[in-house]
């Protein structure tokens, strides 16, 4: 007799319902809206979608990275919550440099761009180096970010006018809209480094097992450190996104963003064979969440309910997430 | 598709001659002028009680410890270092009894980790990968996969043949250490592995298996080695199942003392009369199955087995702390429900094997680590009575001889054995009649580990049942009445200790017959 593990099945079938529970869930409210949002499967409408999700999809993928390289656990994983902050950040100082200081655009990339950098150093220096709780240590790096901002930018919103802006805005090549190549740069050269490198090889099992990674002799703290300061480039990268969408900064414009990023990255991982957080993965959980937004919008949908359907899911991922991890031991 | 010749190659196997061999640590010699000789492409077992030394010199090798004295002759040459990559380099490769594999990887990833081959471009060459992986578990593990499968999807069997995989891909590999191999996998099981590791063996490389199943060291090896002590004692040429009592006998090498006190002789009628507690078929789904045996009051009862046994697994699945699969317990004749928040309730109580991080809070005094279990029966309305908490707790610290006496100190300054008292304590104090003790006598210094064993006899005579899991068969012998030896997660038999002797015990626990390893 084998006392090889085998799970009831009745266990199998429920594990796999929850693990699909959120990628259910939006699939029935993405149908819903394509059949009664008026316009929501026009070309037209489906190309705004990609040109309004480009921030968004930006911050998630490099999000995914932190969460590959930190794993996936909600509470003690790896997370990088001040994304946005310092994306907003990067755009209001862009802004502030353009419209008051009246710099050049390449000046004001100059000291927008840094910027940015900086959190992530100070991210991987508190998480690696002092070794606090991601969850905790980011969310602290997010509201002192917010609070530099609003410093910067004397808490008013700044309108900004420049032709490369502009066209980041509303140019497209070959009928892909600007913002989106933007954002699909920074997916492949993310989805490069984590899933067909040796460093993304080491990551994800940094992630997956601290304890395999480093009985294996992989470098662990480097590769953490290096995971949020990629991700910090990638929110430089959306920095430049959020600044066309809105021709300009408007202090508080993380807020929304955050946990729209939250949510498509880890809906991701419902996309992945494997059930993990991939980098494609927060690529299409993005635009996911957008065409929601916009089919909300386009239904004229309160706005506070959109909030709630939100937060709902994010707590559905989140919930599958945990008792996944359960159900599988 | 074209067989990759180098990944299915392997270098010619290492002479290894280790002399002399001392390591200390603080307060402890863990090796003793110890010597250990690896012939070219022999497998060699090392076997020897827990403490013996066997993990230590698995260290030396894999240079995670670094050697005090002693010199190490790699063909014939004086191996200078001993750093990780030292041993690494002259072809070391040690297959920890940990399965260190990522579960949501890919076989092809697995066995690639940390070596992972590159195309011109530095991208992952993920088809040579999984290539080469597939081709060396086909060809010299004998064990087909699709390198594209999940680990999770994988058998415990299989799982140890990528890890192994993982460990040799390179083809440099000359002298494999297997750690347990077979403590984790089902007698069924152990023949793939088996054929695996004769498999090395027949391509000329040199093995080091160590195991505490003396069925398979018996079947498997061209010579063995036995430590005693932190010292090689013996090494036996041609083992087999006719000398398996020669090699317990150099292993134990001791007579047992007299730590233990006498037990009054129950007969068999009493036990049956008036069962206290009984488990019926009880199973896990996975680590044990079909466990039953039924307990008298003031009985206590033992259980065997080595690591990998289910052991462990059984005493958390009495306690509650695993979801039995099959089976029931009763209790006085009626079945009760497995649950530790209900187990202390019933008066079933457990004290676990690594009480600093489950039995005791450490930063507590002794009087409230005493009374964590029966508060209500020192509170008033919800209302502690700090009087009434310290007379109690000073009452039972002086029936148990808790040193210091002072009920005020900090529980995690006590010493191994008298922390093991505080939980016995707590226990007393809530007035179980069903006590698991697990390896109750670890880190226990032998003064106080006499004092526990009085304690535990104590409470039998009180008329308490007492199950007592560990793995130490001296300590069984001397303390139980009876015993079950559990090997590979089954209930092969319950022995009378008046009628068995350590060396019996020993034999039946690492399966000496060899009867349920399949070949």
């Amino acid at each position: 007799m084998s006392l090889a593990i085998s799970a009831p099945s009745s266990r199998a079938w429920l594990a796999g319902l929850v693990s699909h529970a959120a990628l259910i869930v939006l699939t029935l409210l993405l149908a819903y809206l394509a059949l009664r949002a008026p316009n929501f499967l026009d070309a037209q409408n489906l190309t705004a979608i990609l040109r309004q999700s480009a921030p968004l999809a930006i911050l998630a993928c490099g999000l995914s990275v932190v969460v590959i390289g930190g794993g996936d656990d909600v509470v003690s994983g790896g997370i990088d919550l001040s994304l946005p902050a310092a994306a907003v950040l990067g755009a209001g100082i862009i802004s502030y440099q353009l419209s008051v200081a009246g710099s050049g655009l390449g000046t004001a990339l100059l000291f927008g761009l840094p910027a940015v950098l900086a959190v992530g150093a100070a991210n991987s220096l508190l998480v690696v180096g002092i070794g606090l709780t991601p969850l905790l240590a980011t969310l602290a790096t997010s509201v002192a970010v917010s609070g530099l901002t609003k410093l910067i930018t004397s808490n008013r919103r700044i309108n900004v006018s420049n032709r490369a802006i502009d066209w980041v805005r509303d140019g497209d090549i070959g009928g892909i809209p600007a913002s989106m190549l933007l954002a699909l740069l920074v997916f492949a050269g993310l989805a490069f480094l984590v899933h067909r490198t040796r460093w993304g090889a080491h990551l994800q099992a940094i992630g997956a097992s601290r304890a395999v990674a480093s009985l294996t002799g992989l470098p662990t703290r480097k590769s953490v450190a290096l995971s949020y300061g990629l991700a910090a480039a990638a929110a430089a990268v959306a920095a430049i996104a959020i600044l066309a969408r809105g021709s300009g900064s408007s202090p508080g414009s993380e807020e929304p963003l955050l946990l729209e990023m939250v949510l498509a990255t880890f809906l991701g991982g419902a996309f992945s064979r494997r059930r993990i957080v991939t980098v494609w993965g927060a690529l299409l959980g993005a635009v996911l969440v957008t065409a929601l937004s916009t089919g909300f919008a386009l239904l004229q949908v309160n706005i506070f309910w959109v909030s709630g359907i939100k937060g709902g899911l994010i707590l559905l991922v989140l919930v599958a997430a945990a008792l996944d991890e359960r159900l599988r031991r | 598709m074209p067989l990759p010749l180098a990944a299915a190659s392997l270098a010619p196997g290492l002479t290894l001659a280790m002399t002399g061999i001392v390591k200390t640590f603080p307060g402890v010699r863990a090796l003793d002028a110890a010597d250990l000789d690896i012939r070219a492409g022999e497998i060699h077992g090392l076997v020897g009680e827990n403490g013996a030394g066997k993990s230590t010199i698995i260290k030396i090798l894999g240079g995670v410890y670094a050697r005090d004295a002693g010199d190490i002759l790699a063909n014939g040459e004086v191996l200078a270092g001993g750093a990780a990559a030292d041993m690494h380099a002259i072809g070391i490769r040690i297959i920890h009894q940990e399965l260190n594999l990522v579960d949501h990887f890919t076989v092809a990833e697995s066995v690639f980790l940390g070596q992972e081959r590159t195309d011109r471009f530095g991208g992952l060459a993920k088809r040579r990968m999984r290539r080469e992986a597939e081709a060396f578990l086909r060809d010299v593990l004998e064990c087909p996969l699709d390198g594209q499968t999940l680990i999770r999807d994988l058998g415990i069997a299989e799982r140890k043949l990528v890890q192994i995989a993982a460990a040799l891909i390179d083809g440099k590999a000359r002298l494999v250490v297997f750690d347990e191999p077979t403590a984790p996998l089902a007698a069924a099981e152990t023949g793939r592995l088996f054929n695996a590791i004769r498999n090395l063996k027949a391509r000329g490389v040199s093995i080091l298996y160590v195991s505490h199943y003396l069925g398979e060291i018996v079947d498997i090896c061209d010579r063995v080695t036995v430590f005693r002590n932190g010292r090689h004692v013996a090494v036996l040429d041609a083992p087999n199942p006719t000398r398996t009592d020669e090699i317990i006998t150099w292993m134990i090498g001791r007579q047992l003392d007299d730590l233990y006190p006498a037990a009054a002789v129950r007969t068999a009628d009493g036990i049956e009369a008036e069962p206290s507690f009984a488990v019926e078929r009880l199973g896990d789904g996975r680590s044990f199955a079909d466990v039953s045996f039924s307990l008298a009051k003031g009985e206590i009862f033992g259980i065997a087995g080595l690591i990998g046994s289910g052991r462990d697994e059984l005493v958390d699945g009495l306690y509650g702390l695993r979801p039995p699969a099959t089976g029931r317990v009763t209790r006085a004749g009626r079945p009760i429900r497995l649950d530790p928040a209900l187990a202390v309730q019933s008066g079933l109580v457990l004290v676990p094997r690594d009480r600093r991080r489950d039995g005791l809070v450490l930063d507590l005094a002794v009087t409230d680590n005493i009374n964590l279990a029966s508060l209500d029966e020192v509170s008033t309305a919800g209302f502690r009575r700090e009087r009434r908490a310290n007379a109690r707790a000073t009452r039972l610290a002086d029936l148990l001889d808790i040193r210091p006496r002072s009920v005020g100190t900090r529980a995690g300054l006590l010493s191994g054995g008298n922390q093991q008292k505080v939980v016995l304590g707590r226990w007393l104090a809530a007035e179980a009649e069903i006590f698991l003790l697990d390896e109750p006598t670890i880190g226990v210094d032998i003064g106080a580990r006499a004092e526990i064993y009085r304690l535990v006899r104590e409470l039998a005579d009180g008329g308490a049942t007492v199950i007592v899991s560990s793995g130490d068969a001296a300590e069984l012998i001397g303390l139980c009445d009876r015993i079950a030896v559990l090997v590979r997660g089954k209930l092969v038999e319950i022995v009378r200790c008046g009628e068995i002797s350590v060396d019996g015990l020993i034999a039946r626990t690492t399966d000496a017959a060899g009867q349920r390893v399949a070949s």
